[in-house]
């Protein structure tokens, strides 16, 4: 309680996307901060590359806004943080938001993060247990390692859930006895 | 002129282009005939440059069949169809020819000439006008494969009994260039055409042989002094008389060889070098002596060749063929390669030499049949410069003509004559070097020879057709064992190959496929064509080593393929990078905008990443390209199926099994559609269709237990999924729907044990409805169903767990499916 553990990191999500199970969809949204240093801005959060980064340049808290243009399901979001490269810009405290629009947010998730150094996972989920539908997403970046104003982000990633492709509802096939026969390509 | 002629001709036997280009422009600056344009767009065109062809012919009169032929090739080649519509019939506003106007017109090009035509109704959608031109073409000349081809492919059923025989000799004649008979010219040659055909006939091989009777001519013509025989014109083979030469040469060039089968040798003393097929002894001197040159064989190996009987019986008189013993004798030297036992009835220059290298064993012959060296045909004689009249020779066969140059007569490029014929990779066509033949007797014998030669060819016509109509109709199991019953020369050859293992393929049988593209691999594998099969059939077996090596293999080789794309795309497809393996069927969309297939797979991946606008317009885009693609009718289903607009989804399926009736795939989408629909009966009828065409399909069986299930006969679905569970122990849904059936019929205990042998099998752990299932059951009850969920999944991680997973099974865990049963 009193040295609160180091936030562990979380497993590579190009892991993830190789079951199958789930499926990287920030392509299909509109992305948009809430300030940036010019050069370190949407692209650099977007780009696939952990060296380059989202810098802040305004008050807090600093927000990512992730817009999509249906309603979509989200299973994960999936945070890049590095205290050893960013120290005072690493961010410790996220609330993660959903909603329709701009005026409709509620936050449903706060991580407190304790000198990360890696990715970390953030399933979002109902309460039911199921993953969010949402149209919008919007992280919010509340506090900074020791204190600072100003935030890095290295990258983010949205995942949704991947739909059963074969027909008939059923959860997906496991050999490829079965898998062979369920589509014709 | 005529020395310059015989000089590009010769540069493009040589595939020289610069330098053909180059005199070619020199010829047509000079003499502004139409004849040197036809030369000069030709040269344009054999480079490569069709733009340049097709400019340059538009920008002067074309009123010769041969110009406008190639115009007309060149105005498709750039997508200008309707351009070259109308040079070949008029066009739509103007009055249109009639078949045999055309034919009249074209003369022995007709048949190219219809080919082409066909080609263009077919792609602007006029499906019966475009199979009408094909039949007449193949009627004109049924050594053509490629309207055979895209009539199947339309959906036409041609019969290939009727298409591929050789009605008259008069279809005969016309269909191989004349250009052998030309030479002659002075001497009747009866009939250039057959040329030497190999008698294989029984086993269909035929090799085409392409002797170069030009080369041979021209040696002749340079060995015949004497040229006892009035059948060469001295003139015309001495190297000297380019002019006359050229009139030699001049073969009725007309046809175009496409094919390439059908070459014929060379003005006069064709001697064929030996092809399989029989020779006749080119004796000019007396057809009576009697030697035979039955096969001889340029080198000196004398190929066996495993008689297939036919020629060698017949025995070759001589066919008084000047210098094809002389001819022989130099290719002999010239070792040539695939030594073509010819039966060289061509008429070569008579030498009198007899030809020592012939090996004539009457006996040999025979069986020389397939070889299937390359055949040349050389028909064309054309060799060489002088077919500039008509020689459309679409292709650059190589006209070993040297004719003209033969003044050096070096030994043996007769051998070079070969052309390859393009299509005759596969088939052996019997080429039957013309041979004059100075008496009438052997002249009728060697044409005997050549039409038994021809037969023979056309049997294997006959079979490959029926097989391949076969397959277009997706019978597949019969187009299986028709081709399976070729010989085995010509079975082991990529295009069989190739075709068998598309038909395991439509036949879901991707095991056996797998096998058979891999032994297309190992023996030809400069083969792209039929390699996108065997990708996707990697793909469904999930092979990715396998595919990412053919992949690479295939995009290093050519990148200009669309196969190749196709298989970059697939590999990336089945490692999950959607993203990537759109880039890659983009980029083969790209390379051939008239490919379906590559279309189809793009809409797959876009079905994948969920874009299903994209996907729609993609699978259209493949129907519009080929109205008989039936996956992509599939891929529309499939589509409308997922946007739940079931009776669409029907109707498209039902489109895609009219294509494809055989499909167990599509039969067991379709039933499941049709229980959506709910319409239980139809569907289990229909599931029990595909079980009876393929009875080792598990996921009919599955969906069978599942409708029956949905129809509360837990009884027959139980036994359904019994038995299911004995042909494949390992797949999680048997088990998860066993438990579904027995939760049921309140047999918890044993509905729960399925489930956790459910969620054992499935590696990922990731089927949530499982644990759904699991948690429903216990829905009434508060905490126990959490402890015993919790016993039963994977780790232990609740919700109440702070932000960071670090696990992905966390992430997993979190995530419950909200799919409902």
């Amino acid at each position: 309680m009193t040295t609160p553990n180091k936030t562990p990191p979380g497993a590579d999500p190009k892991q993830l996307e190789r079951t199958g199970t789930v499926r990287e969809i920030g392509s299909q949204a509109v992305w948009s901060l809430s300030s940036c240093k010019p050069g370190f801005g949407v692209d650099q959060l977007r780009d696939d590359n952990l060296e380059t980064y989202w810098q802040s340049d305004g008050s807090q808290p600093h927000l990512v806004n992730i817009q999509f243009r249906r309603k979509t399901t989200v299973k994960t979001l999936c945070i890049y943080a590095d205290y050893k490269s960013d120290e005072s810009y690493t961010p410790s405290k996220i609330s993660v938001r959903v909603g329709n629009n701009f005026h409709n947010l509620q936050e449903i998730r706060q991580l407190e993060l304790v000198e990360p150094s890696g990715w970390i996972h953030v399933p979002l989920t109902d309460t039911h247990k199921k993953p969010i539908r949402t149209f919008m997403i919007q992280i919010a970046v509340l506090a900074n390692h020791q204190n600072g104003r100003d935030t890095h982000m290295r990258q983010i990633k949205v995942y949704t859930p991947v739909e059963e492709s074969s027909i008939g509802k059923f959860p997906r096939c496991t050999t490829i006895d079965f898998m062979m026969y369920r589509t014709i390509r | 002129l005529l020395v310059l002629q015989a000089a590009i001709w010769q540069a493009l036997n040589h595939y020289a282009y610069r330098d053909a280009v180059f005199l070619a422009e020199r010829l047509y600056a000079e003499v502004h005939s139409e004849e040197a344009l036809f030369l000069l767009a030709t040269c344009y065109y054999r480079s490569g440059k069709a733009y340049k062809a097709y400019r340059l012919l538009k920008g002067h009169s074309c009123t010769t069949p041969q110009c406008k032929y190639l115009l007309a090739k060149c105005c498709v080649d750039l997508s200008k169809l309707a351009e070259g519509e109308q040079i070949l019939s008029g066009g739509v506003l103007n009055k249109q020819k009639s078949h045999d106007d055309i034919v009249m017109e074209f003369g022995d090009s007709a048949c190219f000439t219809l080919s082409l035509l066909g080609h263009v109704y077919c792609k602007t959608d006029r499906l019966a006008k475009g199979s009408e031109c094909y039949q007449k073409s193949l009627s004109l000349n049924p050594f053509l494969w490629s309207p055979f081809e895209s009539l199947c492919e339309i959906g036409e059923k041609p019969d290939p009994d009727q298409t591929f025989k050789l009605t008259s000799l008069q279809n005969f004649s016309s269909c191989l260039p004349n250009t052998c008979t030309t030479l002659v010219s002075n001497h009747s040659i009866s009939h250039r055409q057959p040329e030497t055909v190999l008698m294989e006939t029984p086993q269909d091989t035929i090799e085409l042989n392409r002797i170069n009777l030009e080369s041979s001519n021209s040696k002749y013509s340079s060995l015949n002094t004497d040229s006892s025989v009035s059948y060469i014109d001295p003139a015309v083979i001495s190297p000297d008389s380019l002019g006359s030469g050229t009139a030699m040469f001049s073969k009725p060039p007309q046809n175009k060889p496409k094919t390439g089968r059908s070459l014929l040798g060379g003005p006069a003393a064709l001697t064929p070098l030996t092809p399989s097929f029989g020779i006749l002894p080119l004796d000019t001197p007396s057809p009576g002596d009697g030697s035979y040159l039955q096969n001889y064989t340029n080198s000196s190996s004398v190929i066996d060749v495993p008689a297939t009987g036919a020629p060698s019986k017949k025995a070759v008189s001589r066919i008084s063929q000047a210098g094809t013993k002389s001819v022989f004798s130099q290719s002999g030297n010239s070792r040539e390669v695939t030594p073509i036992f010819a039966q060289t009835q061509s008429s070569g220059p008579q030498t009198s030499t007899t030809p020592q290298v012939l090996s004539p064993t009457i006996a040999a012959p025979p069986n020389a049949l397939p070889r299937r060296s390359s055949r040349l045909f050389t028909s064309d004689s054309s060799t060489t410069k002088e077919n500039s009249k008509k020689l459309k020779m679409k292709f650059p066969p190589k006209i070993p003509n040297r004719k003209t140059k033969s003044k050096t007569n070096k030994g043996g490029i007769t051998q070079p004559n070969i052309n390859d014929s393009l299509e005759i990779t596969k088939l052996d066509s019997s080429i039957i070097s013309e041979g004059k033949i100075s008496t009438v007797t052997p002249q009728i014998q060697a044409f005997t020879l050549q039409k038994a030669a021809a037969e023979g060819l056309m049997s294997l016509l006959r079979d490959m057709g029926k097989g391949y109509l076969a397959l277009c109709s997706y019978n597949c199991k019969e187009a299986i064992s028709i081709l399976s019953h070729l010989p085995s020369h010509h079975y082991n050859t990529g295009w069989v190959l190739c075709q068998i293992g598309r038909a395991y393929f439509e036949l879901a049988e991707y095991m056996q496929a797998e096998r058979i593209f891999s032994e297309v691999r190992r023996i030809e594998n400069y083969r792209v064509e039929g390699m996108e099969i065997y990708s996707t059939t990697l793909w469904h077996l999930q092979k990715d080593v396998a595919l990412s090596v053919l992949s690479k293999d295939l995009t290093d080789m050519d990148k200009n393929s669309p196969e190749a794309w196709c298989a970059a795309g697939n590999c990336f497809s089945l490692q999950r990078e959607h993203d990537i393996a759109i880039k890659f069927f983009q980029r083969a969309i790209q390379v051939d905008p008239n490919y379906a297939y590559a279309y189809t797979l793009l809409g797959h991946e876009f079905v994948l990443t969920e874009e299903l606008d994209k996907a729609l317009a993609c699978f259209r885009n493949a129907i519009r390209v080929n109205p008989r693609h039936y996956n992509a009718w599939y891929g529309l289903g499939m589509i409308y199926y997922k946007q739940e607009k079931f009776s669409l989804a029907e109707m498209h399926f039902q489109k895609a099994l009219d294509i494809n009736p055989q499909s167990s795939v599509l039969l067991c989408h379709i039933g499941v559609v049709q229980h959506a629909l709910k319409k239980s009966e139809k569907a289990l009828d229909t599931l029990n269709k595909a079980i009876n065409i393929d009875p080792k399909n598990p996921l009919c069986k599955f969906h069978r237990a599942s409708v029956l299930f949905a129809n509360e006969k837990y009884k027959s679905a139980l036994q359904e999924l019994e038995e299911l569970k004995q042909i494949v122990p390992k797949e999680s849904l048997v088990y998860f729907l066993i438990g579904k059936v027995y939760k049921k019929l309140g047999q918890t205990h044993l509905a729960l044990m399925n489930f956790s042998w459910a969620m054992d099998l499935d590696p990922k752990g990731a089927n949530n409805q499982i644990k759904e299932a699991i948690d429903k059951r216990y829905l009434p009850d508060d905490e126990e169903p959490i402890t015993q969920e919790e016993q039963i999944s994977e780790s232990g991680t609740d919700e109440s767990q702070e932000s960071s997973m670090t696990d992905a099974d966390d992430t997993q865990l979190h995530a419950v499916e909200s799919d409902e049963f």
